[in-house]
This record gives structure tokens, C-alpha cells and sequence, in this order.
């Protein structure tokens, strides 16, 4: 009875934080399922309505239903902006949503600790609310039992909406086929518009309500659309009640979890999310998303065509002009079918040259813009090569950067023993988590890698006595070329070796993915039946293809240790990840440069341009990916003259989930 | 007559009597141990029974049809043999070897292969990669991701041969994407001979052709290996009763019957059940 009676106050508390995460990952649901929006924006919304109603709320039951109204209403009006703004890349795949939404998210939470600082706001309740109730013989908080009342109406309200009435039913049918829907005179558009409103209104109506329990801060919305990912994905797609089971499950860890379990907690929900999927994964395809389908497209969708034609010609016309006197002299062999050397040669030369031009501080942020585009290349590879979606090669990096750390605090200085020992582990480690992401496609993909990456920053956070948690490592001698050379202290000397290093591991990735066996992982990707069907172990190239990838970002998070001579959790967690992925998207997808430019493109927007209008990294870098997903639908890759003119371009089906093999006839 | 009459003269199963293998090809068959054995498969989808018990044997070289009206189980039959799909009860065997655990990979290489309902190529690949691909792990050129140079260069020179054979030497460097419905199709079909399969499986590859391209396929078909097994799906009816010497009448995941062609397409049940369209002339 003892530990029943203690446990009590947690475990209500997490029905109520559960109950909450529902409401918003109902929404987040919502439109991924029925819209087929993968909203990373969707914490945002929260975080919008929560500090409306913080903003409203004065203590009285009017400014508490004002505040109310006023979110659900603000964070509805979003998601229809949202919804006009993803409509143009209905065709476009998840990545691009993903970029789109990041973008948004990022720029949003700026705006937001803008207007309303960055402290956590307080948040008024009702008076009435404002005091405790005694529940078997413990004091509770009246505002949460009233809250888990509120919840529980609106989880009961949607589910009516949702399967009893004909909007409901519209919004299922478009879920299933929305060309069958738009038969019967529904159109799909708004249906989309509808849905994606009406998941910004949920968000809102959690916020302004769930304001007092997780309150408006910076951290919200990264906080909340963590959970609610993590709830739709135990949840699936399908069931409401699934939902909500994953969502009960998610507040009791968040609360008698880390009441009965303080040093497992933290790794469980990853970790179930992990097994979850895996689990999933191995037993059935992934199930298609409805694609929002339109006829002719909009009007802004025409003017934006327009603009984006015209920056793509210029720039082609440019790059065209820039290189193509340097690779019509190239010997034939250099400019191999795969796209020409030259475009990587002059990069080098403009980096060798740039020494002799940047002050110290811009030098070593190149030095860590190589490592962040090698990074970004590893992604690439796992991407757009192998057809994996990778939210977690920020894990390998770390990997990577801890043990060139770790060795140096040993004694151990020598640069390219370092880099090798960094990629060996980074490459073991890709090879233990290898097999759990290869079974899977699509965004399952992003969804496993999003949990070994958090999975692996929790036990760096926690295992302090090697890694100095949250502190991280500092302090480390510097490396040297070889034993008995001087030792790399000067940023131009790093900067030498930073390139160097980048430059070797680059060759050989090149080579290797223009070798035939770039080829097969092309095909993997592209036509995994046809491989398997052809005799091709195809998991076992992903399995290598991951494994190669790991090693690269071990180099990657190896360099960046040794150019800023310092590694900390926060280099390596869920933001290094996301920008990885969107510098590779950004860059393409499938090309190399791209990525490294896209990575350099980020550092110099995140670091370089915002130091000029300091606290503004995140807007700016939410602007470059929110003009990135419209502008260059192809990426920077798009804006080099193509290796073979007159080509028809690629069929849209590449963008398209690969064809379930199983089949009633 | 038939449209495709030059190419189809030498099938001489589908215009022979339709009984027996001809006396050219006899080798093998009748006593012989079968290539593919299955007995008693079965694969549900959920409350659909797909495949509901269906046992067939085949000898080596045998030209063997597999008809049936949509949704009769004939591409589950395939991807369960090619192992794209399990069954969920029956054995399978290849050569007497219990196939019925292993994935397509090792199928194939066991000598399983097979062409897609839907052409499947790599679409940024040239066509010639393609099929460079398709014969990678065969030839005895080892199971590495390396190949030496001058394997590579026999290997591309196998796949060239290989592509002038279904006709697309002349394309051999156009992106596989780019190529016309017809010609991925035969792309297909390359992809799939380019292993030299024991066994290979069909799944309507006349589907979406014009009359040209199926005389090439079946000009194709004529000169397979003697050897070869082959399971042809196809809704067809004219390239069924050219090629086929023996078929299989799949209705609702059960064989209604199988049996030389003339007789199994002449079956009257087969007739109601499905073949009401095929005008008497194309069944001699």
C-alpha cells in the first residue's frame, strides 16, 4: 500500500501530461495521415497557443477562455498557412516537407522568444483552479483534474467528429483514396486545408490549455513535437485509441517512469520507439501515405514556378560560364560519367586559398563547416545513394569526435592514427546499429534514426565518468602530423590539417561511389526488386553502404573535435542531425558537392551571418531552408550545368515510396 | 492465321500437337527429376485466401502457362516461387533442394528468375548497367562488391550480347527511364535471362506491347535455352497458346485444372469460368 500510496501524485500526473500529449499528437497525427504532412512545425503550434493563452490569462474565467479561443484560433489560422505552403510540394516527398517545416519551426521559435523573451512565461489560471483538492488523501492541483476533465471532452469531440459525421468521413475517405473522394465531388484540397486547420487547432487548444503543465518557453516546441513523435509513432496511424494508449504510456514514463526508474527513464521512450518500429518493419510495408493530388496548379504555385525557373537559369547560366572553360581542358578521363571532377577541383583551390585571405575566427569556421560537410556527405550517402532517410548519423560523428578526444586525453596525438582509430569506431558502432535501420523505408527510416540518435545523446548526457556529460571534453592535448612533429596549434595549421584530412576522405568516397559499386546501391535503391530478383543480397549493401557512411561521419566528428578543440552533447544531438539531413537535401540528395556546399551554406548562415544580427541564427537559417525548398526544388545539385543535355528529366516516380512487392493478384 | 506466325515457328510446343514436348526437346523430361515441385501451397492475405493449396511439377525445358481471371492468385504464385513472398504452408523445392525459407537473392542464384508485372529497371542506369547489374552475381565472377577490370569489361560485353538478343543494342546507353513501355519491358526480360536461369517466371510480359514487340518477345521466347523452365502468366491468350505446351488454370487461388494446352484451354469449365473471349480459331 506504501508504494502504491507514493507513486499516486506521479501517476495521476502523467495521466494528465499523457492526456495532453494526446490532443497534440492527435493533430500531429491527423495530418500525416490523412494529409500526408510530416509537420515538424507542429511543437511550434503548441508553443503558439500556449503563449496566446499565457498572454490572455489574468487569473480570471474570462481571460482563461479568451486565451483559449485566441490560440485555437492563431494556431488555426497557421495550419492553413501551412497547409497553402506544403500544397506546392505535394509530389515532392517527405524530405522536402521535412526541410519545409524545420524551416518554419526554427524560424517560428524565434520569432516567438522575440516577442515574449525567453524566459518560461508564468501562466494564470482561474482563481478558482488556482488551489489543491485532497484525493485520497493527497493534495492534488485542481487545474490538472480539470484538465484531465477538458481532455478527456476533447479527445471525446474529436473522436465524434472523426467517425460520426460526414466532414469526419471525408477526412477518412481522402486518407484512403483521395481520388475516389474527389469523384464524389469532395475536393481533396480542401479536405487538406481542412485537416491540416483543424490539426493546427488541436495544437492551439493543448497549448492555451496545457499552458500550466508544460509551459511556453524556447524549449517547448522542440519538447513537445519529441513526444509527440515518439506517440505516433508507438500509436501508428491507425486508430485513435492507439493513439491514445501510446500517449497514456508516454506521460506515465515521463512521470512515474523517472519517479520509479530515474536512471532508465530517459532511454525508455526512445528505446520502445526503436523496438516498435524494427519491430513493425519487419512484419509489414510501410503504409502509403495519401499524396495530395491537384490538377492545375494554384496561382502562387505558378508565379513561384516562374521565379524558381528563372534563379535556376541564372544560375546554371552562371556556374555554366564559371566552369566550363575549366572542364572542356580537362583531359576526357576527369570528367567521368558521373559528373566532372572539375567542379571539386576548384572547390579545393578556393579552400586551399582561403587562408591567406579569412581572419582566424572565419578560418576555423570553415575548418568546421569540413567537418559538418562531412557529415552531411555521410548522409548523402545513406540518403540519396542507399534510399535511407537518416536522422542519426549525428551518432557516428559523436562516435567519432569522442574517441579522437578520448585517445588524445591518452596520449595519443598522432592526427592520422586519430582519424583512422575515429572512423573504425564510428564504423563498428554503424555496424551494431546497421541491422535495425536496413529493414526498414521511408520516413520508418527517420523514425529509427531519430531514436538511436536521441538514444545515443542520452547515454553521452549520462555517462559523465568517460564522457563529461553535459560538460563534455575540454582541455585535451593538440594533435601532431606524426610523432615527434610539431604539434597543430595555430587555426591556419588545424585549418591545413582539417583539409587535408577532409580532402583524402572525400577521394575516397568519390571513388568509391562512382566505382560499380555506387552503382549497385543506386540500384538498391531504386529497384530493390529487381536487384533481389536479379540474386543481389541488398540488405547486406545497405549494411555496408551504413557502415561506410558511419566511418565517414566518424572522420567528420573526429576533425570537428580537433578544429574547436572541445566536444559537448549539444554537437552532436537532434539539431546537428537535422541539419545534416537538410544540407544533403538542400545539396540534392544524391550529390556530393551539394551536400558540402549545402553544410557550408548553414554554417555560414548560422554562425558567419548571424554574428552581424546576433540572436537571429535560427530565423535566418529557417528563412535559408524555407527559400531552399521553393527555389531549388533539385538543390544546389540542380544549378550545375547537367553532365548530359537533351536527357529527359527523371520520371517523378523516384520521389514516389518504392512499390509494395507483395501483391494479391 | 496468326499475326505471329514467323515468330512463334519455333515454339514448336504451342503448334504442335500441344501434348507432348517435340522430339528436339524431349531431352529430360517425362521420368526426369522436376526442376520446381510444389505441393499444397498456401498464402492468406488477411480473409483472402490468395494461393489455396496449389501443388504443380515441372520437368526441365517445360513451357508452362499459368492462366486465370484477375485476382485468381497468379502473381502471388510467382513471387511465392521467385520468394519475393512466403507461403504460409506446402514446401517448395528446386532441384529436390526445400527452397521455401530462402529470399529471392538466393534464389536466384540457385537459378530462379523472373521478370515484374511492372517493367523494373533503374531508371538513372543505362540500360546496359542495368543488365550488367542483373548478371553480377552470376558467370562464377565471385560475390564481392569488386570485379577487375577486365571481368568488368566481360561482363559488359556479355550484357551487350544480351541486349542485342531482345533487340535494344541500339539503346544500350539511353537511361533505362527514358526508354518506351515496350522496351523496358524487354529490358525486363534481359534482366531476367541475363543469370541463365534454371527456372524462369514470366509475369505477363506481352502486357501493354504492340504487335511488333510481341512478335519479338516470342521470337525471344523461341530461342530460349532447351533446358530452361518456364512459367509464363499471362492474359494473353494468342502468346499462351504459342508458347505454352502445358497450363495451369488458376480460379480463386485453386488450380481448376492442369493439362496440355489445346485441352485445357478446350475444358468447358475453363471456357465458363474464364476463357468465354478467346474465339475458337486461336485454339487449334
Amino acid at each position: 500500500m506504501g508504494f502504491l500510496d507514493a507513486q499516486f501524485v506521479p501517476a495521476l500526473d502523467g495521466v494528465a501530461y499523457g492526456l495532453l500529449l494526446f490532443v497534440v499528437a492527435a493533430g500531429l497525427s491527423l495530418a500525416f495521415g490523412t494529409a500526408g504532412v510530416l509537420n515538424l512545425s507542429h511543437g511550434t503550434l503548441y508553443a503558439l497557443g500556449a503563449y496566446t493563452g499565457a498572454e490572455c490569462g489574468d487569473g480570471t474565467w474570462g481571460g482563461f477562455l479568451l486565451g483559449l479561443a485566441a490560440g485555437t484560433a492563431v494556431a488555426c489560422l497557421a495550419g492553413v498557412l501551412l497547409s497553402a505552403a506544403t500544397a506546392p510540394l505535394a509530389r515532392r516527398g517527405h524530405l522536402a516537407q521535412a526541410l519545409l517545416t524545420f524551416g518554419l519551426a526554427l524560424a517560428g521559435g524565434n520569432l516567438l522568444v522575440e516577442f515574449f523573451g525567453e524566459d518560461e512565461m508564468p501562466v494564470p489560471v482561474p482563481g478558482v483552479l488556482d488551489s489543491t483538492v485532497t484525493l485520497l488523501g493527497h493534495r492534488y492541483p485542481a487545474y490538472r483534474l480539470c484538465f484531465i476533465g477538458m481532455a478527456l471532452l476533447l479527445a471525446a469531440a474529436g473522436t465524434w467528429v472523426l467517425t460520426r459525421t460526414r466532414a469526419g468521413a471525408a477526412v477518412r475517405a481522402a486518407a484512403d483514396d483521395p481520388q475516389m473522394l474527389a469523384a464524389t465531388g469532395i475536393s481533396p484540397r480542401a479536405v487538406h486545408t481542412g485537416v491540416l486547420a483543424a490539426s493546427g487547432a488541436l495544437a492551439g487548444a493543448a497549448g492555451a490549455l496545457g499552458a500550466p503543465i508544460i509551459g511556453p518557453g524556447p524549449d517547448t516546441a522542440d519538447t513537445v513535437l519529441m513526444l509527440s513523435l515518439v506517440i505516433v509513432v508507438l500509436g501508428g496511424l491507425r486508430s485513435l485509441w492507439a493513439t491514445l494508449a501510446a500517449a497514456l504510456l508516454v506521460g506515465e514514463v515521463q512521470t512515474l517512469g523517472v519517479s520509479l526508474m530515474p536512471d532508465w527513464a530517459p532511454y525508455l521512450l526512445f528505446a520502445a520507439m526503436a523496438a516498435v518500429l524494427v519491430l513493425r518493419s519487419g512484419l509489414a510495408a510501410e503504409p502509403e501515405t495519401a499524396a495530395h493530388q491537384d490538377g492545375a496548379p494554384s496561382r502562387p504555385a505558378r508565379a513561384l514556378a516562374a521565379v524558381r525557373a528563372q534563379v535556376t537559369t541564372g544560375t546554371a547560366e552562371l556556374t555554366a560560364r564559371l566552369t566550363g572553360p575549366l572542364t572542356s581542358r580537362l583531359p576526357a578521363r576527369l570528367r567521368g560519367p558521373a559528373g566532372s571532377a572539375a567542379p571539386f577541383l576548384l572547390l579545393l583551390a578556393v579552400l586551399a586559398a582561403l587562408p591567406s585571405v579569412l581572419d582566424a575566427y572565419s578560418l576555423s569556421l570553415v575548418g568546421y563547416a569540413l567537418a559538418l560537410g562531412l557529415l552531411a556527405v555521410s548522409v548523402t550517402v545513406v540518403t540519396g545513394y542507399a534510399g535511407l532517410p537518416t536522422l542519426g548519423q549525428a551518432a557516428p560523428f559523436a562516435v567519432g569526435g569522442y574517441a579522437t578526444a578520448l585517445l588524445a586525453e591518452e596520449g595519443w596525438t598522432t592526427g592520422p592514427l586519430l582519424v583512422l582509430l575515429a572512423a573504425l569506431a564510428a564504423a563498428l558502432f554503424s555496424l551494431v546499429t546497421g541491422p535495425a535501420i536496413i529493414r526498414a523505408r521511408g520516413t520508418t527510416v527517420l523514425m529509427i534514426t531519430l531514436a538511436v540518435g536521441e538514444l545515443t545523446v542520452t547515454a553521452i548526457d549520462r555517462m559523465g565518468w568517460l564522457t563529461g556529460g553535459t560538460d563534455g571534453l575540454v582541455g585535451f592535448p593538440a594533435l601532431r602530423w606524426l610523432p615527434g612533429t610539431p604539434e597543430l596549434l595555430d587555426e591556419r595549421q588545424l585549418y591545413g590539417y582539417a583539409l587535408t584530412v577532409a580532402a583524402v576522405a572525400l577521394a575516397l568516397t568519390l571513388l568509391v561511389l562512382h566505382s560499380p559499386a555506387g552503382k549497385l546501391l543506386t540500384g538498391s535503391r531504386a529497384a530493390e526488386s529487381r536487384l533481389r530478383a536479379s540474386g543481389h543480397p541488398v540488405g547486406r549493401y545497405l549494411l555496408v553502404a551504413h557502415l561506410g557512411a558511419g566511418a565517414l561521419a566518424g572522420v567528420g566528428g573526429s576533425l570537428m573535435v580537433t578544429v574547436q578543440s572541445y566536444i559537448s552533447p549539444a554537437d552532436v544531438g537532434f539539431e546537428t542531425a537535422a541539419l545534416a539531413l537538410l544540407a544533403a537535401v538542400i545539396g540534392g540528395t544524391r550529390s556530393v558537392l551539394g551536400a558540402l556546399l549545402g553544410a557550408g551554406l548553414i554554417v555560414f548562415t548560422r554562425d558567419w551571418l548571424a554574428g552581424a544580427w546576433p540572436g537571429h541564427a535560427p530565423l535566418l537559417l529557417g528563412a535559408l531552408f524555407v527559400a531552399a525548398v521553393y527555389l531549388l526544388p533539385r538543390g544546389l545539385a540542380g544549378l550545375l550545368p547537367r553532365p548530359e543535355p537533351g536527357r529527359p528529366p527523371a520520371p517523378a516516380k523516384t520521389a514516389a515510396p518504392r512499390p509494395a512487392e507483395r501483391s494479391a493478384t | 492465321m496468326s499475326r505471329y506466325e514467323d515468330a512463334a515457328a519455333g515454339t514448336a510446343g504451342g503448334e504442335g500437337a500441344g501434348r507432348a514436348p517435340a522430339p528436339g526437346k524431349a531431352l529430360g523430361t517425362g521420368r526426369a527429376e522436376p526442376v520446381l515441385q510444389l505441393t499444397d501451397v498456401r498464402r492468406r492475405f488477411g480473409s483472402l485466401t490468395a494461393v489455396d493449396g496449389v501443388s504443380l511439377s515441372l520437368p526441365p525445358g517445360a513451357r508452362h502457362a499459368v492462366i486465370g481471371p484477375n485476382g485468381a492468385g497468379k502473381t502471388t504464385l510467382l513471387n511465392l516461387i521467385a520468394g519475393t513472398d512466403r507461403p504460409d504452408s506446402g514446401t517448395l523445392r528446386l532441384d529436390g533442394t526445400d527452397i521455401a525459407r530462402l529470399g529471392p537473392g538466393r534464389r536466384n542464384r540457385l537459378g530462379i528468375a523472373r521478370s515484374f508485372q511492372q517493367p523494373t529497371a533503374v531508371a538513372e542506369l543505362s540500360a546496359l548497367d542495368n543488365i550488367v547489374l542483373a548478371s553480377w552475381r552470376h558467370h562464377g565472377t565471385g560475390r564481392g562488391l569488386w570485379r577487375s577490370p577486365r571481368r568488368h569489361r566481360q561482363l559488359t560485353e556479355r550484357a551487350l550480347r544480351r541486349l542485342d538478343e531482345v533487340g535494344l543494342a541500339p539503346v544500350a546507353h539511353r537511361p533505362a527511364g527514358a526508354l518506351s513501355h515496350g522496351q523496358r519491358r524487354l529490358l525486363d526480360l534481359a534482366a531476367a535471362l541475363s543469370g541463365t536461369p534454371r527456372l524462369l517466371l514470366l509475369d505477363e510480359p506481352a502486357a501493354g506491347l504492340t504487335d511488333t514487340d510481341i512478335a519479338r518477345l516470342l521470337d525471344v521466347l523461341a530461342r530460349l535455352d532447351t533446358d530452361t523452365a518456364v512459367i509464363l502468366v499471362e492474359h494473353h491468350s494468342e502468346v499462351v497458346a504459342r508458347f505454352a505446351r502445358t497450363v495451369t488454370v488458376l480460379a480463386a487461388g485453386r488450380a481448376l485444372i492442369t493439362a496440355p494446352t489445346r485441352e485445357a484451354l478446350a475444358h468447358p469449365e475453363v471456357r465458363e469460368a474464364y476463357l468465354e473471349s478467346v474465339p475458337a480459331e486461336e485454339t487449334p
